[in-house]
């Protein structure tokens, strides 16, 4: 048990590393001149001489080879210092802890609403007898995925905040601001659970331990929720780590549409004026959310699922 | 972003279920989506102003500073002229200076020193208290203010100091004739700061500020929301407003929106009290939900191109002439613009002192621009834009998305520009690289305006020997501009801004095309708010109806 | 972590060794092929309307003959109607003749995108798959990594780096879905290379390249292009929210995401320039995914 949880720790470091190395490559070595490209997208108004421009040149270390340079921000990196960011001059990590609250607050709503959508979904479509009707629902999940989030954000903007006047349409007040936020956020993520629920749901109810409850008697409800649920819903937990990357993902068009403070807004604000340090930690922020959350799973599953036996070569 | 979905057979058939699961989306979409907003609910009661409330004012954007002496964009001034008071004001119906922080001034004949006397009993929100010594303190130090500080420096071109004559006297000199001083002692950008301010560094001060004026900075979120509070024990308002005490509003909260559809939505829904910088689309829905728009023209310098002249292309005057030429004004005002706004007749809006009629030289005349260019050798190209000497007719306009109407109007000139064969190409910046963009010349032209209730603002602009962001050669226009600024005799001074007005149109040193309005819409629950001689807010007398 | 739910990550290949039904000649061919779309009718209009779509990318002129540019600013915010299927927008512009045009430029980018996807990621696959030992290790810890980021971020990353533009927007969705193709790829690649006529042609004194050139690559060529007709759809969807966000070519450029961007504005009032280029991107999508669903294994499954 030991040699898989170190090996699985180990696994999950090597990626954050590895992460680390590639945003290093995209972000300090691809841009002709890093240093241009900070210095064009904004420097509070200051005109960027070229003795401006060299010193930031010597703040980042970027007249240094760049093996030099990967060693020390990975340095750096290990110790919580992601630089600064050329646009406000705060530290990296510091926005990025500020902005992470209202983010992970429709995060949670939105994971919430996706559970509660997709089990219900799935749950459903597996429960009625009729074909069309099944048919039907099962396809709800493809309309979903096939649908632009910006675009069902600014839809239910229009319907829900516009028209019916039942909800705000911009911000961070009040509990019902997370509502619409959270359905957007929600939808794609909800489509995959139902779908992956769907198919272990299907497979569940066709083994044989299904046939004995109802030979002895247990109902159909009963059999749904309390037998094959919970046998199908260990295999819908292992997509966990790619649905928590998927909904940080999503922040990204959903703060903007919705005009909400977060991680996502910081990201399309250091976009827009190539502000290369926090564009960086938020994609390492990213990664390690995705691989402690997989790192999650790969832990819990084998306390959950008796079958699974640990330690079977990965 | 999408999910590799990987289904099963059996959902073959779903695929027209999915169809039919669209086509009923699109119908539930369709039923919900009407036409127009709902009449805003709630008879508007008269009676006296209340004190209470907090007003939830929409903005489209944020210039990511707070300090009044160094921004310029109006959305932001609107916040940032609450916290500030100024020497003197301007009546926005005579353009008459009128006292305020100074009770009185005079200023000698040749307009080179102008002495000043305080109020006795004004403190800012430090409980320091304002003294003659504080002003001089404000004075010198927008000397040292960086390049966002344009306008400041601008007022007080050819500083030389000022002298503190005793606790609430003062004299400020300067180096040559400035008549255009004492307006500029009225506006935002001369605001005064507090002692412990000016301590601060050009950023620190664009996050914090501390004034005398009717409210204080609660909390400035970039890009997210400029919070204010009353200031309690204020008094010393400015006599044209109509009470001088506190404020009756408690607090006000700025609310950066960039988008105009979601200003509209919130002010029809309630969401907000008061929105600024309305399309032209909202204007009939936002009237149809009892909504008040409150419109007022900008003085200063119309919405207009402006170019970099060390640029090619875009140096050549017949090309600038030609582009002139091919505007049609009138369409892009009627399409894209608010009713109340007018097209550009000159350099100078017309609600501008001095402002004199060059609606002749700005008319619409697409042959004329044609053979404009074919004189000075451009031909069209296969793709109708014209080319010389392998150099594509094309430039960059660069704008800022201060004003919901900026794009679209460019939209408009580009399709307009296109048939004379120019090729004028769009350029969005963030409006937090407005001073950075102007002071590096990293554009070809420019699409901005600039308010300012004094002709002076064209000096400002358009002086060789100032800023000079449009980098414009040493001429004849300086002598005018310079000399307009020294005029004390009001008659000769409107004299030499005619010729700088006209010496202007001739080169087409600016295109101009339409003058700014500001429209405002302000819902049942917003009173009192008012405009100045600049046609920003002031908000101490706004009171909330409703809460 | 991803082996426990290995058919999200891989395509459901077709079982080695079972071929399409075999060639029958003439009528009965034909029939099973009416057959086969005449029980799909979801399928049938997917196909026509990606047809549509092509049509429109490569031949606008033939959907919508206007000029996407040139606008009646008098006739501007109309809301649909016979002589504006779309509405106009608020220059007057015709807004199905934008959403026609646009889609040239939107597939374009979408193309670029899945293209170097494949490619890229077909190479790192190949050689994953072929060589083997610790260059598979080191490559697919590297695709791991990849997946780790969310392909937005990644996307958005390379923006910063590149700049804005249709092309810096399709290399950067490229980029972002290299790692599908390239799992795909090595596990066709090890699939084939087990398989027996491989090894009876390594015994034969077959050099590599041969073996790779006719064996490998015709081999694998199915389910990869199965997974870049899937990824089609997932591209357009991805290239459409970054031009959404304005990183795409400038205005008046009608990239189809950038339709939606400007429409926000009108939101409250003209809801058609928001809900118009939505629709198209959402019915684009869903067609492109049921025609990828068929490929993937219904044809071969029979014609039932």
């Amino acid at each position: 048990m030991l040699a898989y949880l170190a090996r699985r720790v180990g696994l999950a470091v090597g990626v954050l590393w590895a992460a680390f190395t590639v945003s290093f490559i995209v972000l300090w070595l691809l841009p002709g001149d890093p240093v241009e490209t900070m210095a064009s997208g904004g420097l509070d108004g200051e005109p960027a001489t070229p003795q401006q421009l060299a010193a930031l040149r010597a703040r980042y270390g970027l007249d240094k080879p760049p093996l030099w340079q990967y060693g020390d921000r990975l340095w750096a990196a290990l110790h919580g210092d992601f630089g600064t960011s050329i646009q406000t001059g705060q530290q990296v990590r510091a926005q990025i802890m500020a902005a992470l609250p209202p983010t992970l607050r429709i995060a949670l709503a939105g994971l919430v609403f996706a559970v509660l959508f997709g089990a219900g979904l799935a749950l459903l479509a597996t429960y009625v007898r009729h074909r069309w009707l099944r048919q039907l629902l099962l396809s709800l999940p493809p309309l979903a995925v096939s649908m632009p989030t910006f675009w069902v954000g600014l839809m239910l903007v229009q319907l829900f905040a516009f028209q019916l006047r039942l909800l705000p349409s911009v911000g961070a007040r009040g509990a019902e601001s997370v509502i619409l936020p959270a359905v957007t956020l929600g939808l794609p993520t909800g489509a995959l659970v139902a779908q992956v629920l769907a198919k272990s749901l299907s497979q569940a109810l066709a083994e044989p331990y299904i046939v004995t409850a109802r030979a002895k008697g247990v109902g159909r409800v009963a059999i749904h929720l309390r037998h094959a649920l919970r046998n199908a819903a260990l295999p819908a937990l292992t997509v966990l780590g790619y649905v928590v990357g998927n909904l940080l993902a999503g922040s990204v068009v959903v703060e903007t549409v919705f005009n909400r403070p977060g991680l996502g807004r910081l990201t399309v604000q250091a976009v827009s004026v190539q502000d290369i340090p926090t564009v960086q930690g938020i994609v390492l922020c990213a990664a390690a959310v995705y691989v402690v959350a997989n790192l999650l799973v790969d832990l819990l599953y084998p306390l959950l699922d008796p079958r699974i036996v640990v330690g079977a070569p990965a | 972003m999408g999910t590799a979905l990987k289904t099963n057979t059996s959902h073959t058939r779903g695929s027209l279920a999915a169809l039919v699961g669209f086509a009923l989306a699109a119908a539930l979409a369709l039923a919900g989506c009407g036409s127009g907003g709902q009449a805003a609910s709630g008879a508007a009661a008269g009676g006296p102003p209340r004190p209470g409330g907090t007003l939830r004012f929409a903005v489209s954007s944020d210039q990511g500073c707070v300090d009044p002496q160094q921004v310029s964009s109006n959305d932001t001034i609107y916040a940032a002229r609450q916290l500030v008071d100024s020497l003197t004001d301007q009546d926005p119906a005579t353009g008459q200076i009128t006292p305020w922080l100074a009770t009185s001034w005079q200023a000698t004949p040749d307009a080179t020193a102008y002495t000043f006397t305080l109020r006795g009993d004004v403190t800012f929100s430090d409980a320091t208290p304002l003294t003659a010594q504080v002003v001089k303190e404000n004075f010198d130090k927008v000397a040292q203010l960086g390049p966002r500080a344009t306008l400041a420096k601008g007022y007080l071109s050819g500083y030389q100091g000022t002298t503190v004559d005793g606790p609430n006297r003062f004299t400020v000199r300067f180096s040559a004739p400035n008549v255009q001083f004492l307006q500029g002692t009225s506006t935002h950008s001369l605001g005064i700061l507090a002692p412990a301010s000016l301590a601060l560094s050009d950023d620190q001060r664009c996050r914090q500020v501390l004034g005398s004026g009717p409210f204080v900075l609660v909390s400035y979120v970039q890009n997210q929301s400029i919070t204010l509070a009353r200031r309690p024990g204020y008094r010393w308002g400015s006599p044209l407003w109509a009470h001088p005490g506190e404020a009756y509003l408690d607090q006000i909260e700025f609310r950066i929106v960039p988008e105009s559809g979601v200003r509209t939505g919130s002010l029809q829904s309630g969401e907000v009290d008061a929105i600024s910088s309305i399309g032209q689309q909202d204007e009939q829905p936002l009237s149809a939900a009892g909504i008040q728009l409150l419109a007022r023209a900008n003085p200063g310098l119309p919405f207009g191109i402006s170019f970099n002249q060390s640029k090619p292309v875009v140096s050549d005057p017949a090309v600038r002439m030609a582009l002139s030429l091919a505007i049609n004004r009138p369409e892009v005002v009627g399409a894209v613009f608010t009713s109340q706004t007018k097209p550009a007749t000159g350099v100078l809006s017309s609600t501008t002192p001095d402002y004199t009629d060059g609606g002749a030289q700005l008319g619409f005349d697409l042959n004329r621009a044609k053979a404009t260019l074919d004189a000075d050798g451009w031909v069209p190209g296969p793709d109708g834009i014209r080319a010389k000497g392998g150099q594509r007719l094309s430039f960059g306009v660069t704008f800022f998305a201060n004003a919901a109407t900026n794009q679209p109007a460019l939209e408009l000139i580009q399709q307009q520009a296109r048939l004379a064969g120019i090729d004028p190409r769009i350029v969005q910046q963030p409006v937090a690289n407005l001073a950075q963009v102007q002071v590096s010349g990293d554009f070809d032209a420019i699409w901005n305006n600039t308010t300012r209730a004094d002709p002076d603002i064209l000096r400002s602009a358009y002086w060789s020997g100032g800023a000079n962001y449009y980098r414009l050669p040493p001429g004849p226009l300086d002598q005018q501009l310079t000399g307009q600024a020294a005029a004390t005799d009001p008659a000769r001074r409107a004299q030499l801004v005619a010729a700088a007005q006209q010496r202007m149109l001739t080169d087409y040193d600016a295109v101009p095309v339409v003058e700014l309005t500001t429209v405002l819409g302000a819902g049942p629950g917003a009173r009192g708010i008012r405009f100045d001689a600049s046609s920003r807010v002031t908000l101490s007398d706004t009171w909330k109806a409703v809460d | 972590m991803t082996e426990l739910l290995p058919e999200l990550r891989e395509p459901t290949a077709a079982p080695a060794g079972e071929p399409i039904p075999a060639a029958v000649p003439g009528r009965s061919r034909w029939r099973g092929t009416i057959g086969f779309f005449a029980r799909r009718p979801g399928l049938v209009a997917s196909v026509l309307y990606v047809a549509l779509v092509l049509c429109a990318a490569f031949a606008p002129g033939v959907l919508a003959p206007g000029d996407p540019l040139i606008g009646i600013p008098a006739q501007r915010l109309r809301a649909p109607s016979a002589a504006h299927v779309f509405g106009t927008d608020y220059l007057g512009r015709d807004l199905f003749t934008r959403v026609v045009h646009g889609a040239a430029l939107s597939l374009q980018a979408t193309v670029i995108a899945v293209a170097l996807a494949l490619v890229v990621g077909g190479l790192i696959g190949l050689l994953a798959g072929f060589v083997g030992r610790w260059v598979d290790e080191a490559l697919m810890r590297f695709v791991d990594t990849v997946l780790a980021i969310p392909p937005i971020l990644l996307s958005l990353a390379l923006i910063t780096a590149l700049g804005y533009g249709t092309l810096n927007v399709a290399i950067a969705v490229g980029m972002a879905s290299v790692a599908n193709f390239s799992r795909v790829m090595r596990a066709e690649t090890m699939r084939i290379r087990r398989a027996t006529y491989v090894e009876a042609a390594r015994t034969l004194g077959t050099r590599w390249y041969a073996t790779l050139a006719r064996h490998v690559l015709p081999n694998a060529a199915g389910p990869v292009l199965v997974l870049a007709v899937l990824e089609f759809g997932l591209a357009i969807l991805q290239v459409s929210a970054l031009s959404f966000l304005g990183y795409g070519a400038p205005p008046p450029a009608p990239e189809w995401g950038a339709l939606i961007a400007d429409g926000r504005n009108y939101l409250a009032n003209s809801w058609w320039l928001c809900a118009m280029p939505g629709f198209v991107i959402a019915a684009t999508v869903l067609a492109v995914n049921r025609i990828s669903r068929a490929l993937d294994g219904e044809w071969t499954r029979g014609t039932r």
